[in-house]
């Protein structure tokens, strides 16, 4: 998780050490009063992880790229079939990562299975994106974290940024060889999941949880997000002790993540967060909380997030759950 | 069939208007890759239902809901014998699923009368979307029909509020 590729394994790697030099010398021409340009992929350079995110620019350019596997993840179901980016495979949260009968993510020989019909080997680049500021495809990120699949990556701004600049779609379903792809010993449920219980602990010892719905989620005014009402639960509020900081505090209105020290500014300087303290994210059903978890994790590199998937549409209908409203 | 006698099969009218039950039809006899591509070029077509310049209608209809991720209008004109013409406009953000529905439905209840159109069965919509989009959507795909049959029926409650004012002026 979050390692460099191995030297040499994509023709034209995302933002590393090289780049982050280039960005430094470029801050410095900048304060030299010159016009300047810095491009996504130079921008993303002081992130903790800059190789988990890849600038549309990068993604053009690999488009090719045997190594990389682009997968479109989505809210709006048929989007995907109306043009993705040429190359990409779709893969749907509720019919390709959950399981068909139980509220549970697929299991490892699910995501074998998976893995070798879209054409993937555990040494692939897979680079996701999506609509909705990118929800879906950070959330497939997770759950592709969950089976020890290493080299993930985010499209920065994801599809809107793609067709903002007016970058080629088509709507011609790509056909790969099916792979092999071994099944994995098990599910990381430990590392980067949490559940009902480790929540309650969490809450109970006052340790650091993080509510990323909206405002009105958050106070209990409304009981589903915003356009989805037929998702909420019987009560509404929080999780007590958690810190209300929607999901879109980190994001830019483009779609884009912010810059690090921005990031950084929210959660740790305002909010006290701290990147060794075991952190866990929630929202409704853990889309938007994978987002948060990509941007601690991977931006910000705190060591030990998780996401309780369950999120409030499990806290919120079980008996006896505590629940705080302001 | 019990003691071998036979059931008459018995030719069962259709219950949804004849455009709407071509569709239907159309729909019921795809596999799922045709049904979906047959949803994304209807997706397509939504624009095409818009207003046109020039145009007037009965009534009007723009918001934004809950239910929907964008704003959606409903335009309603109906003629002398009660016959309804929908235009829609669609907000940008407004889910594939939904453009679709919304260029069927207008075609599909084009010259059906209001009364007609506050008569049909929600049932079509997973007769059209297929088991497997409504199991993995539920929540998008029946969101303009409601919105249609609002429309009408605040036409036929003012139509009427309107004929009982003309009986007695008092009112």
């Amino acid at each position: 998780m979050g390692r460099l590729p191995p030297e040499g394994k994509l023709a034209k790697p995302g933002p590393q050490a090289g780049s982050l030099k280039l960005y430094r010398q470029l801050e410095i021409i900048c304060d030299e009063g010159l016009d300047c340009v810095i491009s996504a992929d130079m921008s993303t350079a002081e992130y903790a992880h800059p190789e988990a995110l890849v600038s549309t620019e990068w993604l053009a350019e690999h488009l090719k790229d045997p190594q990389v596997r682009i997968i479109e993840s989505n809210e709006d179901v048929l989007l995907y079939d109306t043009g993705h980016i040429p190359g990409a495979v779709h893969v749907d949260w509720r019919r390709d990562l959950n399981d068909q009968m139980v509220r549970d993510y697929i299991n490892p020989e699910g995501f074998a299975e998976l893995a070798s019909r879209i054409g993937i080997t555990p040494e692939s680049t897979v680079v996701f994106y999506g609509d909705k500021s990118n929800w879906w495809a950070c959330y497939a990120l997770w759950v592709f974290s969950l089976f020890g699949h290493h080299d993930l990556r985010i499209v920065n701004g994801g599809r809107d940024k793609w067709i903002a600049e007016k970058r080629e779609l088509t709507r011609e379903v790509p056909k790969y060889a099916p792979t092999r792809y071994p099944v994995s010993q098990g599910r990381a449920d430990g590392t980067i999941r949490a559940f009902y219980e480790e929540t309650l602990t969490q809450c109970q010892a006052g340790k650091p949880l993080i509510d990323v719905r909206s405002p009105g989620e958050f106070r209990g005014e409304i009981t589903h997000m915003p356009e989805y009402p037929q998702e909420g639960v019987l009560r509404g509020g929080h999780i007590p002790t958690a810190k209300s900081v929607p999901w879109k505090t980190a994001a830019k209105e483009d779609g884009t993540f912010k810059p690090v020290e921005e990031l950084r500014k929210i959660y740790v300087d305002n909010l006290g967060f701290e990147s060794s303290e075991h952190t866990i994210v929630y929202c409704r059903i853990g889309e938007r909380s994978s987002h948060t978890w990509f941007v601690l994790t991977k931006l910000l590199g705190f060591q030990d997030v998780k996401n309780y998937d369950g999120s409030w549409t499990e806290w919120g209908n079980k008996v006896r759950a505590p629940i705080e409203k302001p | 069939m019990e003691n071998g006698t036979r059931i008459p099969a018995i030719e069962a009218e259709s219950v949804y208007p004849k455009g709407l039950q071509s569709v239907v039809d159309l729909f019921g006899s795809l596999p799922e890759q045709e049904r979906r591509d047959a949803l994304v070029s209807y997706a397509d077509q939504a624009r095409k239902w818009e207003p046109k310049q020039g145009e007037s209608f009965n009534l009007e209809d723009v918001r934004k809901d809950e239910e929907c991720t964008d704003t959606v209008g409903v335009f309603l004109k109906v003629d002398n014998e009660e016959r309804a013409t929908f235009r829609v406009t669609l907000g940008p953000q407004v889910q594939t699923l939904t453009r679709a529905m919304t260029a069927i439905l207008c075609r599909g209840l084009e010259h059906s009368t209001v009364t007609e159109i506050l008569k049909v069965p929600s049932d079509f919509v997973p007769k059209i979307v297929g088991g497997e989009l409504i199991r993995v959507r539920s929540q998008t795909v029946y969101y303009v029909l409601t919105r249609m049959k609002g429309i009408c029926k605040v036409y036929l409650d003012r139509r009427r509020a309107a004929i009982a004012g003309q009986r007695n002026p008092l009112l």
